[in-house]
């Protein structure tokens, strides 16, 4: 058997998968380089599970072609597949009476002789790959015994003693908990650095997909809406599409969702930047109050953050001081909010201005939370009455549940919190 | 991974090979020891001398040698193939169908071959053919057990799921056994009770030509299983995880499903349908055992299912002696209570 050792170790040419010869996924054009780790991302239902079984051939394709290391997937001899390709599934599958050892050593079938002897080397793989899954300790424990996230990563080894240069993962990290999430994807990460393996799996969590992923593919309505690196692909309104979202909003900077809240309160003014804001915008949108904000430099982590969460946002150029006619623009949007807080945020000659802002809404009667120390001297010197302190998260969401003001006409009519 | 992995793990492996050595013998050594019991005891008492001194003799047309070497040696070693075949068929099934509970006759594959055999025994169909031929008997047992294997597998691929299975089968087995019903109710007096006898399942009037396509046919198949049990062991991951690993699923399936059928219904032609064994033994010897691994367990279980069944049919003809119990009886006092025990210890799940 002649497979090519350069290339494409996985390219698919106007595949179309599904059941019964009704595609339901068409026209998937893409190729897996060696040490590549590909995301396939999508709602529940899009095919990503058809697609996987299509390429492990457990399915047959309803078109087109699959080529494995160059060579034609059908045509290669099931042996011969196995010793390339390995993979795990979701069906929860538990033998009983097995080691996780007596388990693992399942995936040296491809390398065995006819009843499957195990030699030195067999061995050695065996226990190689239950150290690149950190499962040395499991060795002899049974594989009917292990908590869901031991078990995945047992099931990660097995395929791995199959000394595959592709792995193909059908949700490798549903159903396990935070730690295991982590642990396995790092796992699948490393083995692709290290090793070379290439990784196809398919994910829920986006934010993760695009941390670790070379390439992902959108997959949605019977098509691959898009295929590339997460950093090109991986955008607000492409996450948003596949999904369907309205509520939650990716962004690529912060390389997370931010959950919207329903807005039934109503507006705060939150003069922000420099980070100090994002932690505020996010308890008022969680307590479902509409959000101003300004004035905060574009790319600082607020501007993100605001911009996700469907804020309005004053904002200068990068690295720009705040400015007269930012000044203006927010203290119009000011003049809209039922109350205005004060981030805390650091001052420096860039942004003084924004203090003004705060002085000012005090001097216009507006109340103000702010979650500055209240022996700041330039907020003592305003002596208001409409001025309060939160020293921590806590006091403010509580101010925020029990004065909550109910939402002015303009709130309701005005389409602010739709991102522009 | 280090040297200290390396220098444990010959000890370990040398341990973890001694359980199963260890069991194998003492299976064995019970194995021979109810052999030569089933040989010794019956209604016919002889002491322990005379029995030597027959087995030493060529057969001969003596009472005793008459009574030792034609019916008490055969029935014995027709029990010893007959526990291990339905162990094997039941090991078979349950790997399979990844279902713990499930056996030949669970799944209604001996009604599907004493429906068969009835045919064959209770009407002309067989007229011209010689009557009791172990061959013909064999091959409509066989044909009636896959018959129902097939229509039960229709059935589990749509349906799915481990208790519709069992639903499934015990459906079948009342469909074969109304069937049977009818064809005795329409049978000649004469056939009827041959049948009936053979019914109640009993390893007693076996003749050497039976014993001979036992040891020569299930031996082959025993053989032929021994050689797959890696395909088998790779089989404990399921289809999917199986094709995977490069088994040829649809070539092995019908491997299986050829393989069980054929043990169990050469065993259900011959003794009648005989229940449990098929599915307890596999649980006794893979606890016994400790392993799921094939390797062991198809030898394992094949001389599990001969220390039990010799030891139920020397029970069945020995405690209420003259009066022989019907096999099935004996084997349902053993084997029920071994599979409500394995539900209530949650070894199993269905």
């Amino acid at each position: 058997m002649s497979l090519s050792t350069t290339g494409p170790v996985l390219q698919v040419q106007q595949l179309s998968v599904g059941y019964n010869k009704s595609a339901i996924l068409e026209d998937l054009n893409f190729s897996c380089e060696r040490g590549q780790f590909i995301s396939l991302l999508g709602p529940n239902g899009a095919g990503k599970t058809t697609l996987l079984r299509t390429l492990s051939r457990h399915l047959p394709p309803v078109s087109g072609a699959i080529q494995v290391r160059g060579k034609a997937l059908a045509k290669l001899r099931a042996l011969d597949l196995a010793r390339i390709m390995a993979v795990v599934l979701t069906d929860k599958i538990i033998p009983p009476l097995l080691t996780v050892e007596e388990f693992v050593a399942l995936g040296r079938y491809p390398h065995t002789d006819y009843l499957g002897r195990l030699r030195a080397k067999d061995r050695n793989r065996i226990y190689a790959a239950l150290d690149d899954v950190h499962a040395s300790a499991l060795r002899h424990r049974q594989f009917s015994d292990l908590s869901d996230g031991e078990r995945q990563k047992v099931l990660i080894a097995r395929a791995l003693a199959q000394e595959p240069q592709l792995l193909l993962l059908d949700e490798p990290t549903i159903h396990l908990d935070l730690r295991h999430r982590i642990e396995v994807m790092t796992i699948l990460r490393d083995l692709c650095r290290d090793q070379g393996i290439t990784v196809v799996a398919s994910l829920h969590d986006v934010d993760v997909a695009a941390k670790i992923s070379d390439r992902v593919a959108l997959i949605k309505n019977s098509s691959m809406m898009a295929w590339g690196s997460p950093e090109s692909i991986l955008n607000a309104s492409s996450v948003a599409k596949l999904y369907d979202f309205d509520q939650a909003v990716f962004d690529s900077a912060l390389g997370g969702l931010e959950i919207r809240g329903q807005v039934k309160n109503g507006r705060a003014f939150v003069v922000g930047g420099l980070g100090s804001g994002a932690a505020v915008y996010r308890m008022l949108a969680k307590k479902g109050f509409a959000i101003s904000t300004g004035v905060v430099q574009e790319h600082d982590l607020d501007f993100h953050v605001a911009r996700a969460l469907g804020a309005e946002c004053v904002s200068v150029g990068p690295m720009e001081a705040v400015n007269g006619a930012s000044t203006a623009q927010a203290l119009r949007a000011l003049a809209a909010c039922d109350f205005v807080v004060d981030s805390g945020f650091a001052l420096g000659p860039a942004n003084m201005a924004n203090a003004d802002i705060i002085t000012h809404a005090l001097v216009q009667g507006k109340t103000v939370l702010s979650l500055r120390k209240e022996s700041t001297p330039w907020l003592a010197q305003a002596k208001s009455s409409t001025l309060h302190f939160c020293q921590d998260a806590d006091q403010f969401l509580h101010f925020l549940d029990s004065n909550a003001p109910a939402p002015a006409a303009h709130s309701s009519t005005d389409s602010l919190e739709e991102p522009s | 991974m280090n040297s200290a992995d390396l220098t444990i793990n010959p000890a370990r492996s040398s341990m973890l090979s001694r359980r199963p050595l260890l069991v194998f013998l003492l299976l064995g050594c019970a194995a021979l020891m109810l052999l030569l019991l089933n040989i010794a005891i019956g209604s016919v008492q002889y002491s322990f001398a005379e029995i030597i001194a027959v087995l030493q003799a060529p057969p001969n047309a003596s009472t005793a040698g008459t009574i030792i070497w034609n019916i008490r040696i055969p029935r014995a070693i027709a029990a010893v193939f007959g526990g291990a075949y339905l162990a094997a068929a039941g090991l078979l099934l349950q790997i399979y169908f990844r279902n713990p509970i499930v056996g030949p006759y669970i799944l209604g594959i001996s009604s599907g071959a004493t429906l068969m055999v009835s045919f064959v025994m209770l009407t002309t169909v067989s007229a011209g053919l010689t009557m009791f031929s172990p061959y013909l008997n064999t091959l409509a047992a066989f044909v009636g057990a896959y018959a129902v294997m097939l229509v039960v597998l229709a059935i589990a691929n749509r349906v799915g799921g481990g208790a519709t299975l069992l639903i499934v089968g015990l459906m079948m087995g009342y469909l074969c056994g109304a069937v049977t019903a009818i064809l005795t109710a329409l049978a000649e007096k004469e056939k009827i009770k041959g049948f009936v006898l053979w019914q109640l399942g009993s390893f007693s009037g076996f003749k050497w030509d039976e014993i001979m396509l036992l040891l020569v046919g299930g031996g082959l198949i025993i053989g032929l299983l021994y050689a797959q049990s890696k395909p088998l062991n790779a089989f404990l991951l399921g289809e999917e995880y199986a094709a995977s690993l490069g088994v040829n699923i649809r070539r092995f399936r019908l491997l299986i499903l050829l393989c069980s059928c054929a043990l169990a219904g050469m065993i259900t032609a011959m003794a009648g349908p005989v229940a449990f064994i098929g599915m307890a033994v596999p649980h006794m010897a893979r606890l016994s055992f400790g392993t799921s691994d094939n390797r062991i367990l198809i030898p394992g279980a094949c001389l599990m299912g001969a220390v039990v069944t010799s030891l139920c049919d020397l029970i069945a003809r020995s405690v209420m002696a003259p009066v022989e119990l019907p096999l099935s009886a004996i084997t349902a006092f053993f084997g029920a209570p071994i599979v409500i025990t394995l539900l209530l210890k949650q070894r199993v799940k269905l």
